[in-house]
């Protein structure tokens, strides 16, 4: 019976373009835009050489030296040319230039608008007038170190060390992602809704149908289901593998645990959809509307639409973050990619977990020994 | 004119489904208006960068870098807990974790080997920056202990800092003048471009299904009307519809922006706007005459408005597009619409250069409107024929 059952569910389910559509192409569409749109955003605050015109009036040889030695080699901060005023104000005008650095009897700098290159800019500037200014206290203090200073000013020790946290980059961009595939597992709640439709007798005929043949309800119900859930399997991981080899998104090392979590995910979606179905009263159209919109506004808290969110709520309303179970999903791929401990992952999933069995319990008690006066 | 009725009384039968899609874009403006910080800049003023800083010791030395420090940097008070400095970070809410281990000053000031240990986001700006500041401090201060013997620390502090603030003069170029062009009226014009296209595409979408019904076409074929006379009335109704739609979209964003109405440019956004209503109807005439069914219909709508609003700068600036992406949407309306925004936010005068780039945006728009157009009736008249 049950593989009777499967297999033509299966063959119901796969011919349905509908639901392919939304399941699986539309997150990939989805998916292939954020990879468009964002590539800018990556990029937004990692640092590039800033492009800068030197006009040189007073023939400093030390200042000259100085701004050389920022402006060669590869860790250098300035892509300089030297020019005269004219061209300069010229390449600031069209925007090719931060900043020009103009030497006379005082070294001045020249901007378009206010930003952290016209600051760093600034600040480099700000440091040679004050190594001058060291120098002459330091001479007037002891006239002794006249023969030490220049090896002094000459020596630049690095005071900082790195200490990276976590193991990964911070790519600001990868959140959408993670929410995208989250939204992903919560849409597989169509075929939740689907099954719901397809064996409670007051929702179509074919449910009808079967709520008179001698099988057991809940068995052929978790039939069907399995057909469902096993499309909803290989549809995530089609969109999974999409993600990671075509465009490239990172999930950390543990690719192991981030299929477990899609897994998982998947099935507390499909639940979620049962779930929405037995309880939403109304037509098919009403509650595939609940589900978009209930999975819309969870993508929207847990950052899919504008990253920042799934910050202001976990800071603002964390217990949101917890009874918001696409949030929990795109958090653990988050702490999975970001922490080196698994805490936050395990609380993750654990809710998750709870989030499967209630929706899985309270179906089970809305659509079992339903009776129909008529129908 | 029983079919432009009946067309009236299919979009009031859709006004609910119609209504989500106004709402949406209210709810998606209102958080504009929220999020929007205006910079408000007439002079040249230093970038901050966000910092945590912890430290294990207060010495003077450290204190004296932490004033240095102050002038590049805004010290955010942060719990010193690894996972929420993490997602601190993540969240660019800080830049960069200072922390000053102990016994750093002593080290410093018997010339051992002392770190301050940092935590910032790799290969960022800020990194850079802070960097800079940090190291120039920590040098000067190093050059007074190496030259002055016996320098006391109290002293080294005030010196390197009576050095630091040595400043350099700053000079604006071009002042950024009138707060136009940092104005809020742009995006919500922006925004428009994808609440506009979806609810066009499915308000034309709806009328055209209902009449390309087989049974209701082959009806509408031998009533006393011409087929000329039936695609007219229903390209008025859709023209009411546009206008109706533009009308309350349009007037949403000036209401959003209510205080930059006065502004010059205001009426080159309502034209823009108009325009871009025009093609998206000939656009979501061109799509209801190739796509059938109800289904296909809502997945065409939301590839091609999310798709087109993605890659043309409705929701992300086109700045911070990279320029392939920006090639392949110059390919539609919705770029256009937005550059053509762009331009009006720079608008300061009826002619030059801006203001001809502005009109080219809004021609350009207008040909996509005819090609898609002529497009229809191409793909009208072969299917009749069929």
């Amino acid at each position: 019976m049950f593989y009777h059952i499967f297999k033509y569910r299966l063959k119901v389910l796969l011919r349905s373009k509908e639901m392919i559509f939304w399941t699986l192409l539309f997150p990939i569409a989805l998916s292939i835009f954020f990879n468009l749109a964002f590539s800018g955003l990556r990029n937004q605050d990692s640092f590039n050489i800033i492009n800068i015109a030197f006009v040189d009036n007073a023939n400093d040889p030390n200042f000259s030296e100085a701004i050389n030695s920022v402006s060669e080699g590869e860790d250098r901060i300035f892509n300089m040319i030297r020019t005269d005023l004219e061209n300069a104000e010229k390449l600031l005008e069209n925007d090719e230039i931060s900043g020009i650095i103009v030497s006379d009897e005082n070294i001045t700098l020249t901007v378009n608008s206010s930003g952290i290159n016209q600051s760093i800019i600034k600040s480099f500037i700000d440091q040679y007038k004050q190594v001058t200014s060291t120098a002459t206290r330091i001479l007037s203090q002891n006239p002794q170190a006249a023969a030490d200073l220049p090896a002094e000013i000459a020596t630049r020790i690095s005071y900082t060390k790195s200490d990276p946290m976590g193991k990964s980059e911070l790519d600001i961009v990868l959140n959408y992602f993670y929410a995208l595939i989250a939204m992903t597992c919560f849409y597989g709640g169509f075929f939740g809704v689907e099954e719901i439709n397809q064996i409670q007798a007051n929702l179509s005929k074919r449910a009808a149908r079967v709520n008179v043949a001698p099988i057991h309800k809940l068995k052929s119900f978790i039939y069907s289901l399995s057909a469902s859930a096993l499309i909803q399997l290989i549809e995530i991981t089609v969109f999974l593998t999409f993600l990671i080899f075509v465009l490239g998104v990172k999930f950390g090392e543990n690719m192991g645990l981030v299929i477990l979590t899609t897994f998982i995910g998947s099935l507390t979606g499909i639940s979620f959809g049962s779930f929405i179905g037995a309880v939403v009263k109304g037509n098919e159209n009403t509650k595939t509307g609940v589900l978009i919109g209930v999975t819309m506004i969870g993508s929207f808290l847990s950052g899919m639409m504008f990253g920042e969110m799934k910050y202001i709520v976990q800071t603002n309303a964390p217990i949101l973050s917890y009874l918001n179970p696409i949030n929990l999903l795109g958090d653990a791929f988050y702490s999975l990619y970001i922490y080196d401990t698994y805490n936050r992952y395990y609380t993750n999933i654990a809710g998750l977990l709870v989030f499967t069995i209630i929706f899985s319990i309270s179906t089970y008690l809305i659509i079992r020994r339903r009776k129909y006066a008529s129908i | 004119m029983p079919v432009f009725k009946l067309c009236l009384k299919i979009f009031k039968k859709n006004i609910p489904v119609m209504m989500i899609y106004f709402g949406l874009f209210i709810a998606v403006s209102i958080m504009m208006i929220t999020m929007s910080t205006p910079t408000d800049q007439t002079g040249f003023s230093v970038s901050k960068a966000r910092v945590a800083f912890f430290s294990e010791e207060n010495t003077p030395l450290v204190e004296g870098l932490k004033t240095s420090l102050a002038e590049n940097a805004d010290f955010i008070d942060i719990e010193d807990d690894q996972e929420i400095l993490q997602d601190s970070l993540y969240y660019r809410k800080i830049n960069y974790v200072l922390r000053i281990p102990q016994n750093f000053t002593a080290d410093f000031m018997t010339g051992a080997d002392p770190k301050v240990i940092k935590t910032s986001i790799p290969g960022s700006t800020s990194n850079v920056y802070v960097d800079l500041k940090i190291e120039s401090y920590l040098n000067t201060a190093r050059m007074y202990l190496d030259l002055i013997p016996g320098i006391s620390q109290e002293k080294i502090k005030s010196q390197v800092l009576s050095d630091m603030a040595e400043e350099t003069e700053v000079e604006m170029l071009r002042r950024d003048s009138s707060g136009s062009e940092t104005g809020l009226m742009q995006y919500f014009f922006n925004y428009l471009a994808y609440t506009f296209m979806f609810i066009i595409i499915m308000g034309v979408s709806v009328i055209m299904l209902v009449f390309n019904d087989p049974i209701i076409k082959q009806r509408n074929s031998c009533s006393p009307f011409s087929t000329t006379k039936i695609n007219l009335q229903i390209f008025l109704s859709i023209l009411l519809f546009t206008f109706f739609s533009w009308i309350v979209l349009a007037g949403l964003s000036l209401t959003f922006a209510i205080d930059e109405i006065p502004n010059f440019n205001t009426k080159y956004y309502v034209l823009n706007s108009l325009i871009f209503a025009l093609t998206s109807s000939a656009l979501s005439y061109l799509i209801a005459s190739l796509v059938k069914g109800r289904e296909a219909m809502i997945a065409i709508a939301n590839v091609v408005t999310l798709g087109s609003s993605f890659i043309s700068g409705v929701f992300i600036p086109q700045d911070l597009l990279s320029e392939g992406v920006l090639k392949i949407a110059s390919f539609l309306p919705t770029y256009w619409f937005v550059r053509g925004n762009r331009m009006i936010s720079m608008l300061m005068e009826k002619s030059g250069p801006v203001f001809d780039e502005m009109v080219s945006s809004m021609l350009i728009q207008l040909g996509f409107a005819f090609g898609f157009f002529i497009l229809t009736m191409i793909v009208s008249k072969k299917k009749r024929s069929v």
